[in-house]
């Protein structure tokens, strides 16, 4: 059995993908940091609530990462206060929830990003896609042979010792 | 009167690692215990000098060494009772009591049942791999009918204790469930059980890799464990499967697994962490008849016994004034044992003993056989990640930077680069930390205003985890999923960065390495 064939049995929505962060379109650059220092998370989804659906659905208008941050942000004099859609990456690339694992890492790797957020057929932002989901789901897959490893990787213990 | 400010000390998982080897078998499921509770501990915001682990005796049971936190490795199944005295004596402390199937429910029963049923303010943690691991694989109070050991050749006649079942019974104000190989709700777990106030009481199913592996494998398959695990959120429906297509609905008193396509969402259970009925029958519900309930089964709030007890004491002493240990000592009635004179002729002869002459060699050379024997059904892909090392991903050059660089010109090389971390070095090109994007994000933008003055060491994170090429895949895997590193410093023998590698090459290795025909 290979990552290969795991992965392609797998869904994208059965994976470690739905936790997120989002900020409505305008918000500042400055609160957007703020969120995501907050929620310890280096990317931000950008949703529109004007453009939103009968159902109020909010549309995924854009996506800001830590790489905006250190591109568009960092050397800026002026950015902080402006909104984060004119630093963000507009209408990146998304991909179902029913698509599988495999799927969603082979067109990560094609279009080269490293997000890739997960939305339904109607429209609703339900996560992002990772390479951090695949290394969770390798852990949990294997246990014996990731999870519960020794810190020191050196220490082998030779005798059975002690109560 | 001065008030000086104190500042606030923030810790992290490294304050609680101790510098104790680890003496469990590699694979063992007590390793993912112990990473997520260093985890969560700095998170719940109680110093270390506040926090206790004690435990009794057993392969769990050497949980505090390995905390870097007061710990007292007690007596065989008595670790409920020394937490008892502590907690009473010293209310302030944040007790953790660690202990197995085996030292809880054997020994240890009636110690656990009483502080359990006194509502002693300690988080009780029970490790349950259904086997005596320290022993060498005898069968234990929670094994099932059946199981063959070396102490049940023909397969185990007993009934097992179901250790929810059994915390209930003692009226647990909080009792709950989880995995070892699911460490996100593992660690969710532990913070709530930490939180609680009275005893808490949470079962860990454990996988003992050596004596019984297969015990939990269809909870702990990750392909499939979603289809065998019933997650309790309060307030919730249970619902559970791996589509969320199955529900929990009561047939008069008996439980009973329905499709969501044949019942309405009405009919399905609700789960309520107050009920003491609904705690019963989720703490009856066994695996593989139906889901393992796992999550928090109840949770209420009741008087914890040192609070009560100790209002008892106030209340006497404000009667009755403070008391006298001499003066009450004095009260009983006394009298003085006189020695005996021919007490003292009996001469005691020492009784002859073999065990000196024994070679005790015998039962490390047996486990060193179960650890060495040729792991059943490796398939390629475990394999190659525990014999496949990491120069084999062939890591990138790392970018490196002196530890006098500015930010500013850090940034500058970084986006040059388009790199999302550097390795910053001290004069004789050792690692001394790691700057990345996150850092960029985290503790720069929109914070310095003076970039070009500000030195990169006051702003990377020092001294971090570095791994040399020749360790397995698996190893930076291992840290990868614990810490959520997304770079990791590969370092030579003189410390000296020679590599990084990220999530990305990672995975795109494992992932070509054995492209399917």
């Amino acid at each position: 059995m290979s990552l290969q064939s795991d992965l392609k049995t797998e869904l994208v929505s059965h994976l470690a993908v739905s936790d997120f962060t989002q900020v409505v379109a305008g918000t500042p650059v400055r609160d957007t940091l703020a969120r995501m220092r907050a929620d310890r998370q280096v990317v931000c989804l950008v949703v529109d609530e004007d453009a939103a659906d009968e159902s109020g659905r909010r549309q995924l208008v854009g996506i800001f990462t830590e790489r905006d941050v250190m591109r568009r942000v960092i050397d800026a004099a002026g950015t902080l206060d402006r909104p984060v859609d004119e630093v963000m990456t507009p209408d990146p690339i998304t991909i179902g929830p029913d698509a599988s694992a495999a799927d969603a890492l082979r067109l990560m790797d094609e279009i080269h990003v490293r997000n890739l957020p997960v939305v339904d057929e109607d429209g609703e932002l339900m996560g992002n896609m990772t390479h951090q989901a695949i290394i969770q789901y390798l852990a949990d897959r294997y246990p014996v042979e990731v999870l519960n490893r020794p810190l020191d990787p050196e220490q082998f213990p030779r005798k059975a010792e002690g109560g | 009167m001065s008030t000086a400010a104190t500042e606030e000390i923030t810790l992290t998982r490294k304050d609680f690692i101790s510098d104790q080897t680890v003496r469990w078998c590699p694979g063992c499921g007590d390793y993912s215990i112990l990473a997520q509770m260093q985890r969560i501990l700095p998170e719940t915001g109680v110093p270390k000098e506040k926090t206790v682990f004690i435990s009794g005796i057993g392969c769990s049971s050497r949980f505090p060494y390995y905390m870097n936190t007061y710990g007292i490795h007690s007596i065989h199944g008595r670790a409920p009772a020394l937490a008892t005295g502590l907690a009473i004596a010293n209310p302030e402390l944040s007790i953790w009591v660690i202990t197995g199937d085996g030292d809880g429910l054997s020994i240890g029963g009636n110690h656990l049942l009483h502080a359990i049923r006194r509502n002693v303010n300690l988080n009780i943690v029970l490790f349950n791999n259904r086997i005596y691991g320290l022993t060498k694989g005898q069968y234990s109070p929670t094994s099932r009918p059946g199981t063959v050991t070396k102490s049940s050749p023909m397969g185990s006649v007993e009934q097992p204790l179901n250790p929810i079942a059994v915390a209930l019974a003692a009226e647990a104000t909080f009792v709950a469930r989880s995995i070892d190989s699911h460490p996100q709700h593992l660690a969710a777990i532990l913070e709530r059980t930490a939180e609680h106030q009275g005893a808490s009481f949470l079962e860990v199913y454990q996988n003992c890799v050596i004596f019984n592996p297969n015990e939990w494998t269809e909870l702990s398959d990750r392909r499939n464990r979603d289809d065998s695990i019933l997650y309790l959120e309060h307030g919730k429906h249970m619902i559970f499967g791996k589509n969320r297509d199955k529900g929990i609905r009561l047939n008069g008193f008996t439980p009973e697994v329905v499709s969501l396509d044949e019942v309405d969402l009405d009919e399905i259970l609700v789960h309520d962490a107050t009920s003491r009925p609904l705690a019963s029958i989720l703490g009856s519900m066994e695996f593989p008849d139906y889901p393992a309930a796992m999550g928090v089964i109840r949770d209420v709030r009741k008087p914890d016994y040192g609070g009560e007890m100790m209002a008892q004491v106030e209340t006497a002493q404000a009667q009755r004034g403070a008391g006298d240990l001499n003066q009450l000592y004095l009260a009983a009635d006394l009298w003085t044992v006189e020695e005996r004179e021919e007490a003292e002729e009996r001469e005691i002869t020492p009784v002859a003993s073999d065990l000196d002459e024994m070679p005790i060699t015998g039962l490390d050379e047996e486990y060193i056989d179960e650890m060495e024997k040729p792991a059943e059904a490796l398939s390629e892909f475990q394999d190659l990640l525990v014999t496949s090392t990491l120069a084999a991903l062939e890591p990138n050059v790392p970018i490196t930077v002196g530890k006098r660089s500015s930010l500013a010109r850090t940034i500058r090389q970084m986006n040059r680069h388009n790199i999302g971390c550097v390795l910053v070095t001290d004069e004789e090109d050792r690692l001394i930390g790691i700057f990345t994007e996150w850092d960029v994000l985290n503790r720069v933008a929109g914070i310095v205003d003076d970039m070009a003055q500000q030195r990169i060491s006051d702003y990377m994170t020092p001294e971090p985890l570095a791994l040399k090429a020749d360790l397995p895949i698996a190893q930076a895997l291992n840290l990868m999923s614990l810490h959520g590193f997304r770079h990791l410093p590969l370092v030579d023998e003189g410390g000296s960065p020679s590599g990084i590698i990220s999530f990305r090459d990672v995975v795109g290795y494992l992932n070509e390495a054995l492209e399917e025909e």
